[in-house]
Protein backbone atom coordinates (compact mmCIF):
# COMPACT_ATOMS: atom_id res chain seq x y z
CA UNK A 1 0.00 0.00 0.00
CA UNK A 2 1.48 3.40 -1.09
CA UNK A 3 0.81 6.23 1.84
CA UNK A 4 -0.40 9.58 1.13
CA UNK A 5 2.59 11.39 0.75
CA UNK A 6 3.43 8.81 -1.80
CA UNK A 7 0.59 9.48 -3.74
CA UNK A 8 1.06 12.87 -4.08
CA UNK A 9 4.57 12.33 -4.86
CA UNK A 10 3.48 10.25 -7.56
CA UNK A 11 0.68 13.22 -8.68
CA UNK A 12 2.84 15.34 -9.03
CA UNK A 13 5.45 13.73 -11.12
CA UNK A 14 4.22 14.28 -14.69
CA UNK A 15 4.36 18.19 -14.07
CA UNK A 16 8.27 17.72 -12.85
CA UNK A 17 8.99 15.45 -16.06
CA UNK A 18 7.42 17.87 -18.01
CA UNK A 19 9.59 21.00 -16.17
CA UNK A 20 12.75 18.51 -16.72
CA UNK A 21 11.98 18.17 -20.35
CA UNK A 22 11.54 21.95 -20.82
CA UNK A 23 14.90 22.25 -18.94
CA UNK A 24 16.76 19.88 -21.23
CA UNK A 25 15.19 21.54 -24.40
CA UNK A 26 17.11 24.95 -23.18
CA UNK A 27 19.70 24.00 -22.55
CA UNK A 28 20.00 21.77 -25.99
CA UNK A 29 21.32 18.44 -24.77
CA UNK A 30 20.24 15.33 -23.06
CA UNK A 31 23.04 14.48 -20.98
CA UNK A 32 22.06 12.58 -17.96
CA UNK A 33 23.69 15.29 -15.73
CA UNK A 34 21.36 17.93 -17.36
CA UNK A 35 18.51 15.71 -16.53
CA UNK A 36 19.80 15.50 -12.87
CA UNK A 37 20.07 18.80 -12.48
CA UNK A 38 16.53 19.98 -14.21
CA UNK A 39 14.86 17.63 -12.17
CA UNK A 40 16.28 18.52 -8.89
CA UNK A 41 15.55 22.40 -10.32
CA UNK A 42 12.21 21.04 -11.62
CA UNK A 43 10.87 19.64 -7.98
CA UNK A 44 12.48 22.37 -5.92
CA UNK A 45 10.30 24.78 -7.72
CA UNK A 46 6.81 23.25 -7.68
CA UNK A 47 7.82 22.45 -4.32
CA UNK A 48 8.16 26.22 -3.34
CA UNK A 49 5.51 27.32 -5.23
CA UNK A 50 2.59 25.30 -3.45
CA UNK A 51 0.41 25.02 -6.13
CA UNK A 52 -3.13 23.41 -5.57
CA UNK A 53 -3.16 19.96 -5.87
CA UNK A 54 -6.02 19.25 -8.89
CA UNK A 55 -7.26 15.58 -9.27
CA UNK A 56 -6.53 14.74 -12.70
CA UNK A 57 -8.75 12.33 -14.27
CA UNK A 58 -8.58 12.81 -17.84
CA UNK A 59 -7.57 10.51 -21.03
CA UNK A 60 -5.55 11.02 -24.16
CA UNK A 61 -6.79 10.09 -27.35
CA UNK A 62 -3.82 10.64 -29.64
CA UNK A 63 -5.78 10.41 -32.89
CA UNK A 64 -8.73 12.84 -31.36
CA UNK A 65 -6.36 15.15 -30.45
CA UNK A 66 -4.36 15.56 -33.62
CA UNK A 67 -7.85 15.96 -35.00
CA UNK A 68 -8.76 18.71 -32.63
CA UNK A 69 -5.17 20.08 -33.18
CA UNK A 70 -5.62 20.66 -37.21
CA UNK A 71 -9.32 22.08 -36.24
CA UNK A 72 -7.93 24.84 -34.02
CA UNK A 73 -4.96 25.37 -36.43
CA UNK A 74 -7.34 25.46 -39.43
CA UNK A 75 -9.57 27.73 -37.85
CA UNK A 76 -6.62 30.26 -36.59
CA UNK A 77 -5.51 30.44 -40.20
CA UNK A 78 -8.40 30.94 -41.50
CA UNK A 79 -10.52 33.54 -39.25
CA UNK A 80 -6.90 35.32 -38.98
CA UNK A 81 -7.65 35.96 -42.62
CA UNK A 82 -10.63 36.96 -42.35
CA UNK A 83 -9.64 39.34 -39.46
CA UNK A 84 -6.91 41.05 -41.48
CA UNK A 85 -9.34 41.59 -44.90
CA UNK A 86 -11.98 43.21 -41.83
CA UNK A 87 -9.12 45.18 -40.66
CA UNK A 88 -8.15 46.83 -44.04
CA UNK A 89 -11.95 46.96 -45.27
CA UNK A 90 -14.45 48.81 -43.39
CA UNK A 91 -13.59 47.31 -39.60
CA UNK A 92 -16.00 49.95 -38.31
CA UNK A 93 -18.77 48.15 -40.07
CA UNK A 94 -17.66 44.94 -38.04
CA UNK A 95 -20.28 43.75 -35.35
CA UNK A 96 -20.18 40.49 -32.46
CA UNK A 97 -22.29 38.88 -30.47
CA UNK A 98 -22.32 37.25 -27.19
CA UNK A 99 -24.01 34.07 -26.87
CA UNK A 100 -24.90 31.90 -23.66
CA UNK A 101 -24.26 28.27 -24.57
CA UNK A 102 -24.90 25.44 -22.00
CA UNK A 103 -22.31 23.06 -21.81
CA UNK A 104 -22.89 19.48 -21.89
CA UNK A 105 -19.60 18.71 -19.99
CA UNK A 106 -19.47 18.73 -16.52
CA UNK A 107 -15.64 18.22 -15.85
CA UNK A 108 -13.81 20.83 -14.52
CA UNK A 109 -11.04 20.58 -16.85
CA UNK A 110 -12.63 20.24 -19.80
CA UNK A 111 -14.75 23.07 -19.56
CA UNK A 112 -11.41 25.12 -19.22
CA UNK A 113 -9.93 23.83 -22.12
CA UNK A 114 -13.17 24.36 -23.90
CA UNK A 115 -12.63 27.91 -22.73
CA UNK A 116 -9.10 28.31 -23.35
CA UNK A 117 -9.62 26.37 -27.19
CA UNK A 118 -12.27 28.92 -27.69
CA UNK A 119 -10.07 31.96 -26.65
CA UNK A 120 -7.44 30.51 -29.09
CA UNK A 121 -9.51 30.53 -32.27
CA UNK A 122 -9.84 33.82 -33.53
CA UNK A 123 -13.44 34.16 -34.58
CA UNK A 124 -14.40 33.76 -30.42
CA UNK A 125 -13.42 34.58 -27.20
CA UNK A 126 -14.98 32.87 -23.89
CA UNK A 127 -16.18 36.49 -21.53
CA UNK A 128 -17.48 34.35 -18.62
CA UNK A 129 -17.79 31.03 -17.31
CA UNK A 130 -20.97 30.26 -15.02
CA UNK A 131 -19.28 27.04 -13.03
CA UNK A 132 -22.45 26.24 -11.87
CA UNK A 133 -24.90 26.62 -14.47
CA UNK A 134 -22.24 24.81 -17.01
CA UNK A 135 -23.29 27.69 -18.76
CA UNK A 136 -20.34 29.58 -20.97
CA UNK A 137 -20.48 32.82 -22.58
CA UNK A 138 -18.55 33.28 -25.33
CA UNK A 139 -18.09 36.79 -27.53
CA UNK A 140 -18.09 36.67 -31.63
CA UNK A 141 -16.42 38.31 -34.23
CA UNK A 142 -17.64 39.04 -37.13
CA UNK A 143 -21.05 38.40 -37.18
CA UNK A 144 -22.91 40.14 -40.43
CA UNK A 145 -26.62 39.78 -38.69
CA UNK A 146 -29.22 37.37 -36.75
CA UNK A 147 -28.08 34.26 -39.29
CA UNK A 148 -24.72 34.34 -37.93
CA UNK A 149 -25.74 34.00 -33.98
CA UNK A 150 -26.32 30.11 -34.42
CA UNK A 151 -23.53 29.36 -36.28
CA UNK A 152 -21.61 30.82 -33.33
CA UNK A 153 -23.34 28.69 -31.06
CA UNK A 154 -22.64 25.79 -33.29
CA UNK A 155 -19.01 26.49 -33.49
CA UNK A 156 -18.78 26.89 -29.60
CA UNK A 157 -21.07 23.03 -29.46
CA UNK A 158 -18.59 21.09 -31.70
CA UNK A 159 -15.21 22.71 -29.94
CA UNK A 160 -16.77 21.19 -27.15
CA UNK A 161 -17.28 18.02 -28.63
CA UNK A 162 -14.02 17.81 -29.62
CA UNK A 163 -12.10 18.40 -26.51
CA UNK A 164 -13.98 15.99 -24.70
CA UNK A 165 -13.83 13.51 -27.47
CA UNK A 166 -10.15 14.27 -27.59
CA UNK A 167 -9.43 14.20 -23.73
CA UNK A 168 -12.31 13.42 -21.64
CA UNK A 169 -11.97 9.78 -19.79
CA UNK A 170 -15.00 7.07 -20.40
CA UNK A 171 -17.24 8.63 -17.54
CA UNK A 172 -16.74 12.27 -19.08
CA UNK A 173 -17.57 11.25 -22.78
CA UNK A 174 -21.32 9.14 -21.15
CA UNK A 175 -21.97 12.06 -19.29
CA UNK A 176 -21.40 14.09 -21.94
CA UNK A 177 -23.93 11.67 -24.24
CA UNK A 178 -26.77 11.90 -21.74
CA UNK A 179 -26.52 15.40 -21.72
CA UNK A 180 -26.95 15.96 -25.44
CA UNK A 181 -30.07 13.47 -25.46
CA UNK A 182 -31.41 15.52 -22.54
CA UNK A 183 -31.02 18.82 -24.07
CA UNK A 184 -32.53 17.22 -27.58
CA UNK A 185 -35.09 16.01 -26.17
CA UNK A 186 -35.91 19.29 -24.11
CA UNK A 187 -35.86 20.83 -27.50
CA UNK A 188 -38.11 17.89 -29.49
CA UNK A 189 -40.46 18.83 -27.03
CA UNK A 190 -40.17 22.22 -27.66
CA UNK A 191 -39.28 23.80 -24.23
CA UNK A 192 -36.14 24.52 -22.79
CA UNK A 193 -34.70 26.44 -26.13
CA UNK A 194 -31.06 27.00 -24.95
CA UNK B 1 18.93 28.74 -52.85
CA UNK B 2 17.95 25.67 -51.55
CA UNK B 3 14.09 24.64 -50.70
CA UNK B 4 14.30 25.20 -47.43
CA UNK B 5 15.78 28.82 -48.02
CA UNK B 6 12.71 29.11 -50.21
CA UNK B 7 10.00 28.07 -47.37
CA UNK B 8 11.90 31.01 -45.03
CA UNK B 9 11.46 33.15 -47.56
CA UNK B 10 8.23 32.50 -48.01
CA UNK B 11 7.15 32.29 -44.42
CA UNK B 12 8.82 35.05 -43.04
CA UNK B 13 7.14 37.58 -44.92
CA UNK B 14 3.77 35.79 -44.17
CA UNK B 15 4.02 35.85 -40.35
CA UNK B 16 5.07 39.71 -40.70
CA UNK B 17 1.89 39.89 -42.80
CA UNK B 18 -0.26 38.60 -40.48
CA UNK B 19 1.55 40.43 -37.66
CA UNK B 20 0.95 43.45 -39.62
CA UNK B 21 -2.97 43.13 -39.92
CA UNK B 22 -3.10 42.52 -36.87
CA UNK B 23 -2.01 45.55 -35.76
CA UNK B 24 -3.70 47.58 -38.38
CA UNK B 25 -6.66 45.94 -36.87
CA UNK B 26 -6.06 46.87 -33.58
CA UNK B 27 -5.90 50.36 -34.56
CA UNK B 28 -8.76 50.78 -36.52
CA UNK B 29 -11.19 48.60 -34.96
CA UNK B 30 -13.72 50.74 -33.14
CA UNK B 31 -14.72 48.76 -30.04
CA UNK B 32 -12.42 47.13 -27.65
CA UNK B 33 -13.44 43.39 -28.03
CA UNK B 34 -13.18 43.70 -32.00
CA UNK B 35 -9.37 44.85 -31.16
CA UNK B 36 -8.58 42.67 -28.85
CA UNK B 37 -9.91 39.88 -31.48
CA UNK B 38 -8.03 41.51 -33.98
CA UNK B 39 -4.38 41.61 -32.41
CA UNK B 40 -3.90 39.06 -29.90
CA UNK B 41 -4.72 36.04 -32.34
CA UNK B 42 -3.19 36.85 -35.41
CA UNK B 43 -0.17 37.90 -33.34
CA UNK B 44 -0.18 33.63 -32.51
CA UNK B 45 -0.25 32.82 -36.23
CA UNK B 46 2.33 35.49 -36.94
CA UNK B 47 4.87 34.41 -34.37
CA UNK B 48 3.75 30.58 -35.39
CA UNK B 49 5.06 31.61 -39.27
CA UNK B 50 7.97 33.05 -38.15
CA UNK B 51 9.00 30.17 -35.99
CA UNK B 52 8.75 27.79 -38.68
CA UNK B 53 10.28 29.98 -41.02
CA UNK B 54 13.50 30.56 -38.86
CA UNK B 55 13.20 26.53 -38.14
CA UNK B 56 13.97 25.82 -42.18
CA UNK B 57 17.50 27.86 -41.12
CA UNK B 58 18.70 25.78 -38.28
CA UNK B 59 20.33 22.20 -39.49
CA UNK B 60 18.54 20.03 -38.07
CA UNK B 61 15.50 18.88 -35.46
CA UNK B 62 17.06 19.21 -32.32
CA UNK B 63 18.63 22.93 -32.87
CA UNK B 64 14.94 23.72 -33.53
CA UNK B 65 13.44 22.11 -30.51
CA UNK B 66 13.45 25.11 -28.54
CA UNK B 67 11.51 26.89 -31.25
CA UNK B 68 8.85 24.34 -30.75
CA UNK B 69 9.13 25.83 -27.24
CA UNK B 70 8.06 29.02 -27.96
CA UNK B 71 4.95 28.54 -29.57
CA UNK B 72 4.24 25.84 -26.98
CA UNK B 73 4.42 28.71 -24.69
CA UNK B 74 2.72 31.08 -26.75
CA UNK B 75 -0.91 28.78 -27.15
CA UNK B 76 -0.32 28.04 -23.26
CA UNK B 77 -0.50 31.65 -22.64
CA UNK B 78 -2.45 33.22 -25.60
CA UNK B 79 -6.05 32.11 -24.40
CA UNK B 80 -5.41 32.82 -20.45
CA UNK B 81 -4.72 36.76 -21.61
CA UNK B 82 -7.59 36.80 -24.09
CA UNK B 83 -10.16 35.37 -21.76
CA UNK B 84 -8.96 37.44 -18.61
CA UNK B 85 -8.89 40.47 -21.09
CA UNK B 86 -12.32 39.69 -22.16
CA UNK B 87 -14.08 39.46 -18.76
CA UNK B 88 -12.17 42.31 -17.51
CA UNK B 89 -13.58 44.55 -20.46
CA UNK B 90 -17.03 43.28 -19.65
CA UNK B 91 -16.95 43.84 -16.31
CA UNK B 92 -15.92 47.20 -16.45
CA UNK B 93 -18.73 48.16 -19.27
CA UNK B 94 -16.42 48.49 -21.76
CA UNK B 95 -18.36 46.73 -24.35
CA UNK B 96 -20.34 48.56 -26.70
CA UNK B 97 -24.53 47.66 -26.98
CA UNK B 98 -24.64 49.13 -30.22
CA UNK B 99 -21.81 47.17 -31.99
CA UNK B 100 -23.11 43.04 -30.73
CA UNK B 101 -26.10 41.23 -32.73
CA UNK B 102 -27.33 39.84 -29.27
CA UNK B 103 -25.77 40.05 -25.60
CA UNK B 104 -26.92 36.87 -24.08
CA UNK B 105 -24.77 37.58 -21.04
CA UNK B 106 -26.74 40.77 -20.22
CA UNK B 107 -29.66 39.37 -20.36
CA UNK B 108 -28.71 36.40 -17.69
CA UNK B 109 -27.55 39.60 -15.47
CA UNK B 110 -30.44 41.84 -15.95
CA UNK B 111 -32.76 38.50 -14.94
CA UNK B 112 -30.42 38.15 -11.83
CA UNK B 113 -30.46 41.84 -10.97
CA UNK B 114 -34.32 41.48 -11.17
CA UNK B 115 -33.78 38.66 -8.55
CA UNK B 116 -31.49 39.80 -5.95
CA UNK B 117 -32.20 44.02 -6.68
CA UNK B 118 -28.78 44.37 -7.28
CA UNK B 119 -27.56 46.87 -9.55
CA UNK B 120 -24.26 47.44 -11.68
CA UNK B 121 -23.24 45.15 -14.41
CA UNK B 122 -20.39 42.39 -12.42
CA UNK B 123 -19.59 38.82 -13.78
CA UNK B 124 -21.54 36.45 -13.30
CA UNK B 125 -19.24 33.97 -11.44
CA UNK B 126 -15.73 34.71 -9.23
CA UNK B 127 -14.03 32.57 -11.67
CA UNK B 128 -10.60 33.03 -9.79
CA UNK C 1 21.16 39.90 -52.89
CA UNK C 2 19.02 37.06 -53.50
CA UNK C 3 15.02 36.43 -52.61
CA UNK C 4 16.37 35.42 -48.96
CA UNK C 5 17.58 38.80 -48.07
CA UNK C 6 14.89 40.74 -49.58
CA UNK C 7 12.28 38.50 -47.38
CA UNK C 8 14.61 39.50 -43.99
CA UNK C 9 14.14 43.05 -45.39
CA UNK C 10 10.16 42.76 -46.08
CA UNK C 11 9.60 41.14 -42.92
CA UNK C 12 11.60 42.99 -40.70
CA UNK C 13 10.39 46.50 -42.21
CA UNK C 14 6.80 44.82 -41.67
CA UNK C 15 7.54 43.83 -38.45
CA UNK C 16 8.84 47.36 -37.37
CA UNK C 17 5.59 49.00 -39.03
CA UNK C 18 3.29 46.85 -36.92
CA UNK C 19 5.65 47.76 -33.62
CA UNK C 20 4.98 51.32 -34.77
CA UNK C 21 1.15 50.92 -34.51
CA UNK C 22 1.28 48.56 -31.56
CA UNK C 23 3.26 51.73 -29.61
CA UNK C 24 0.59 53.97 -31.18
CA UNK C 25 -2.33 52.14 -29.35
CA UNK C 26 0.00 51.25 -25.99
CA UNK C 27 0.37 55.52 -26.05
CA UNK C 28 -3.05 56.74 -27.06
CA UNK C 29 -5.31 54.11 -24.90
CA UNK C 30 -7.87 55.41 -24.88
CA UNK C 31 -8.54 52.85 -22.00
CA UNK C 32 -6.35 50.79 -19.86
CA UNK C 33 -7.40 47.98 -21.67
CA UNK C 34 -6.78 49.24 -25.09
CA UNK C 35 -2.71 49.72 -22.97
CA UNK C 36 -2.62 46.09 -22.07
CA UNK C 37 -3.26 45.19 -25.58
CA UNK C 38 -0.95 46.75 -26.65
CA UNK C 39 1.85 45.84 -24.12
CA UNK C 40 1.08 42.27 -24.90
CA UNK C 41 1.44 42.97 -28.72
CA UNK C 42 4.58 44.83 -28.18
CA UNK C 43 6.04 41.87 -26.76
CA UNK C 44 4.86 39.17 -29.28
CA UNK C 45 6.10 41.27 -31.83
CA UNK C 46 9.56 41.24 -29.72
CA UNK C 47 9.83 37.75 -29.85
CA UNK C 48 9.07 37.66 -33.54
CA UNK C 49 11.85 39.99 -33.86
CA UNK C 50 14.05 37.62 -32.19
CA UNK C 51 12.83 34.82 -34.20
CA UNK C 52 13.91 36.64 -37.54
CA UNK C 53 17.16 37.06 -35.84
CA UNK C 54 17.89 33.22 -35.41
CA UNK C 55 16.62 32.92 -38.93
CA UNK C 56 19.18 35.51 -40.37
CA UNK C 57 21.88 34.21 -37.79
CA UNK C 58 20.84 30.60 -38.39
CA UNK C 59 21.45 30.09 -34.83
CA UNK C 60 19.77 29.22 -31.67
CA UNK C 61 21.70 31.09 -29.01
CA UNK C 62 19.28 33.73 -28.11
CA UNK C 63 16.13 31.32 -27.75
CA UNK C 64 16.58 31.43 -23.69
CA UNK C 65 15.99 35.09 -24.56
CA UNK C 66 12.96 34.71 -26.42
CA UNK C 67 11.26 32.80 -23.96
CA UNK C 68 12.01 35.08 -21.29
CA UNK C 69 10.79 37.50 -23.01
CA UNK C 70 7.35 35.69 -23.73
CA UNK C 71 6.62 34.82 -20.35
CA UNK C 72 7.56 37.89 -18.49
CA UNK C 73 4.95 39.82 -21.37
CA UNK C 74 2.54 37.37 -20.18
CA UNK C 75 3.19 38.16 -16.61
CA UNK C 76 3.16 41.50 -17.14
CA UNK C 77 0.06 41.66 -19.44
CA UNK C 78 -1.85 39.19 -17.01
CA UNK C 79 -1.16 41.64 -14.22
CA UNK C 80 -1.94 44.56 -15.43
CA UNK C 81 -5.39 42.98 -16.35
CA UNK C 82 -5.93 42.00 -13.08
CA UNK C 83 -5.26 45.13 -11.52
CA UNK C 84 -7.73 47.12 -14.30
CA UNK C 85 -10.30 44.47 -13.02
CA UNK C 86 -9.47 45.25 -9.29
CA UNK C 87 -9.71 48.65 -9.51
CA UNK C 88 -12.46 48.68 -11.58
CA UNK C 89 -14.50 46.43 -9.09
CA UNK C 90 -12.89 48.75 -5.72
CA UNK C 91 -14.93 51.66 -8.28
CA UNK C 92 -18.48 49.91 -8.56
Amino acid sequence: MLNDAAVRMLGRLPMVLWLTAMWAVLWGDASPGTLLAGFGVGAGCYAAAKLPHLPVRLRFRPLRAALLAGRILLDLLTSSVQMAYYALHRPGRVRGAIVAVPLRTDSDLLMAMVSGGLSLVTGSQTIELDREGGVIYVHGVPIRGEGDVPRLRRDVRRMEELFVRAFGSAADIADFEATEREMDAARAAGRGER
Amino acid sequence: MTAADWATAILLPLGALFALTGTIGMVRFPTLLGRMHASTKPDTVALLLILAGAAFRLPDVPTALPLALVAVFQFMTMPVLAQTLGRVSYSRGMVVAEHLVTDELEEVLEKRRAETGEAGRGPVDGQG
Amino acid sequence: MNALDVSFMATGAMLAAAVLLAVYRLVRGPSVLDRVIGLSTVSVLLVCFIALEVAVRGDTSYVGVMVSIALLGFIATLTAARFAERRAHDRG
